[in-house]
């Protein structure tokens, strides 16, 4: 479970975000929707502690992220926006990689990371270096190294972004298996099919600050809108309608 | 996070960046360059003193006039490694085309002036521009003296006069510059040549594994793992350094066997890297290794791209040659403060281990602290830069 409370973080005189507050509950999978620029890389970042907040308390399962952010990082999945790879690696030793330095080791490793290339279909890429790695190979690999400490929380930053019909459908399947096993998946996109048939539950987020959060159901009641992609543009604009 | 987790986790780093690294040509290239250029520079340069050596024992002496004084002649045919040759028709021309490094001209009346007792003039044609010539030239003249001298006493032992009375004073030239002290001239780029291999060696890790770990987009997830930055930072730097160290080794070991692919020993050149030379070498040499590739990762991770890390390390690089061209123009003696500076110490360092004379076990403590020390610093300050978010994210 991830807690976030009155988060705020500046650049310069910018403010990127601006006082998010929201839960994403375990055995759920929440969305963090928003235009490009609304503050969700950077909330996210935050939260997996790359980038400290102003102020403002992150909770990941009741461990405090900002005193101890290592701590949360274990519990920590996660697939950043525009992850790079390493070119000369191959995709079964970006795994060990990163399990080993989260303490994995020996015929566990080598059993979580079989696990993970056959569920995601990847044991023909598994020996390849990730040179010439199409985009959607690539998030595999991304995907795949995220989970390969099984952890109890999973942050997506714009995951399906640019992919192909196959890969979008490949990760959409591993984010309801994810659900199934119970864990806590926070997924940030501005693509609004995505989030209302993946998601249960929606934070809307526009100008660094939440402006709506609900089932998808409960957003198109609040707004008034049957469309989600109506109701999506009407928070969006209404938070600026509100501030100018 | 208990330290035995994070040391284990930087052992995992370091594995991980030496892989990646033995698989990137471009390191792998600057370690094969960077190891090999010294011996190769110094194998050549030696061979050129014994090409050297060799031409100066053998002369070639073209003789214009050679009937007028065959008594000269048969004497220099006597000296060893003395070619005489019929000397060219325009004496003068053939010098100055180079065709001739020098000629001698002997005068008709050679016999005549010579029986009267007065002095004869033989004139040796040279060209004093051409450096190569010189000491040919040089050989020629004294052969000549020689031969004057010796007549000049028997003249006088003929009057009954004791030759030692014409020469009031007797000159002995000791010459220092022998063959040997060339090659020990040319052994003074071996510290050099050692320091560079390790500079050069771990500069591809240092930029690679920082700037372009970022570059990639591959810093970000990296920074996710639960470790603290210094983790990271530790595994990168002692990646780099480990790999300077390894290129260092490899000079080393090449430099102690010019001897075997060189036939230096037959023509009396006197150079050898033995057993206890190569453990003063790598307590010289291998402290300076941690401090570089520190340097190389902090200028590196200060830089905003890739290309710019690059171009700093090709102004970096010039740093090793500073004292080895220092040392070449001016004997830089041995003042304790120059252990106590980074590179410099280690240079100093290992002048006097390949000069023959081990420096006090202090020196090395002092250098080896030194350079332990600084690099302690930087990889402190490279640690803190990680932690920046406008360096993670190249703002």
């Amino acid at each position: 479970m991830i807690r976030v409370d009155q988060l705020r973080k500046q650049f310069g005189t910018v403010t990127a975000v601006n006082g998010v507050s929201f839960t994403a509950e375990n055995g759920a999978i929440t969305g963090l929707l928003g235009p490009n620029g609304a503050g969700k890389t950077t909330t996210l970042r935050m939260l997996y502690a790359v980038m400290r907040p102003d102020t403002g308390s992150i909770k990941v399962d009741e461990v405090d992220a900002i005193a101890d952010p290592h701590e949360a990082q274990g519990r920590l999945g996660v697939l950043p926006d525009g992850f790079g790879l390493y070119p000369r690696l191959t995709a079964r030793e970006h795994l060990e990689y990163f399990g080993e330095l989260h303490g994995i080791s020996g015929a566990a490793l080598r059993q979580r990371t079989k696990e993970l290339l056959d569920l995601l279909d990847m044991n023909a890429i598994a020996d390849r270096r990730t040179a010439g790695f199409s985009h959607g190979e690539r998030t595999k690999v991304g995907l795949a190294r995220a989970l390969v400490h099984s952890p109890q929380n999973v942050l997506l930053d714009e995951p399906t972004n640019g992919l192909d019909v196959m890969s979008t459908r490949a990760v959409r399947t591993i984010v309801r298996r994810l659900k199934e096993e119970g864990r806590c998946v926070l997924f940030s996109s501005h693509v609004m099919q995505e989030v209302s048939a993946l998601c249960d539950s929606i934070v809307v987020i526009a100008h660094g600050q939440v402006v709506a959060r609900g089932t998808p159901d409960e957003l198109r009641r609040h707004t008034g809108h049957d469309n989600l992609e109506d109701a999506f543009v009407a928070l969006a604009s209404a938070d600026r309608g509100g501030r100018e | 996070m208990s330290i035995a987790r994070s040391l284990r986790q930087i052992a995992i780093v370091i594995r991980k960046e030496l892989k990646d690294s033995l698989r990137d040509r471009r390191a792998l290239w600057s370690i094969v360059f960077s190891v090999s250029i010294g011996p190769i520079i110094i194998g050549f340069m030696m061979n050129r003193v014994a090409d050297r050596q060799r031409e100066a024992e053998r002369v070639r002496v073209p003789v214009v006039g050679m009937q007028y004084a065959p008594a000269l002649v048969d004497w220099l045919r006597q000296q060893s490694g003395v070619d005489v040759v019929e000397g060219p028709k325009n004496p003068e021309e053939a010098v100055r085309n180079q065709q001739e490094e020098l000629a001698i001209i002997i005068p008709k009346d050679f016999a005549r002036t010579f029986n009267q007792s007065k002095p004869v003039v033989v004139q040796i044609i040279a060209d004093s521009s051409r450096n190569d010539a010189r000491p040919i030239v040089e050989r020629v003249r004294r052969l000549l003296q020689q031969y004057g001298a010796e007549i000049g006493s028997l003249r006088l032992i003929a009057r009954g006069i004791s030759p030692a009375a014409s020469q009031p004073i007797l000159l002995e030239d000791i010459e220092v510059s022998t063959a040997q002290q060339r090659a020990a001239q040319i052994l003074t780029f071996i510290p050099m040549f050692i320091i560079m291999a390790g500079f050069v060696g771990g500069m591809q890790i240092a930029t690679d594994s920082t700037a372009g770990e970022r570059e990639r987009g591959s810093l970000e997830p990296l920074l996710v793992n639960p470790a603290p930055r210094l983790v990271f930072v530790g595994g990168k730097w002692l990646a780099a350094a480990l790999a300077a160290m390894a290129s260092t080794a490899l000079t080393t070991v090449l430099c102690a066997n010019l001897p075997r692919f060189l036939p230096l020993e037959e023509m009396g050149i006197r150079f050898r890297i033995g057993p206890e030379h190569i453990t003063g070498i790598i307590a010289a040499a291998l402290p300076m290794c941690l401090f570089s590739a520190a340097l190389q990762s902090a200028v590196a991770t200060l830089a905003r791209s890739f290309k710019e890390a690059q171009s700093y390390m090709g102004v970096l690089v010039l740093m090793p040659m500073i004292p080895g061209v220092l040392g070449a123009l001016y004997p830089l003696g041995n003042a304790p403060w120059m252990y106590a500076t980074p590179m410099l110490g280690p240079y100093v360092l290992l002048t006097n281990v390949l000069g023959g004379q081990t420096p006090a076990m202090n020196a090395f403590l002092i250098s080896a602290g030194i350079s332990i020390v600084t690099a302690a610093i930087l990889v402190r300050i490279t640690a803190t830069l990680f932690e920046s978010e406008r360096i993670i994210f190249g703002r």
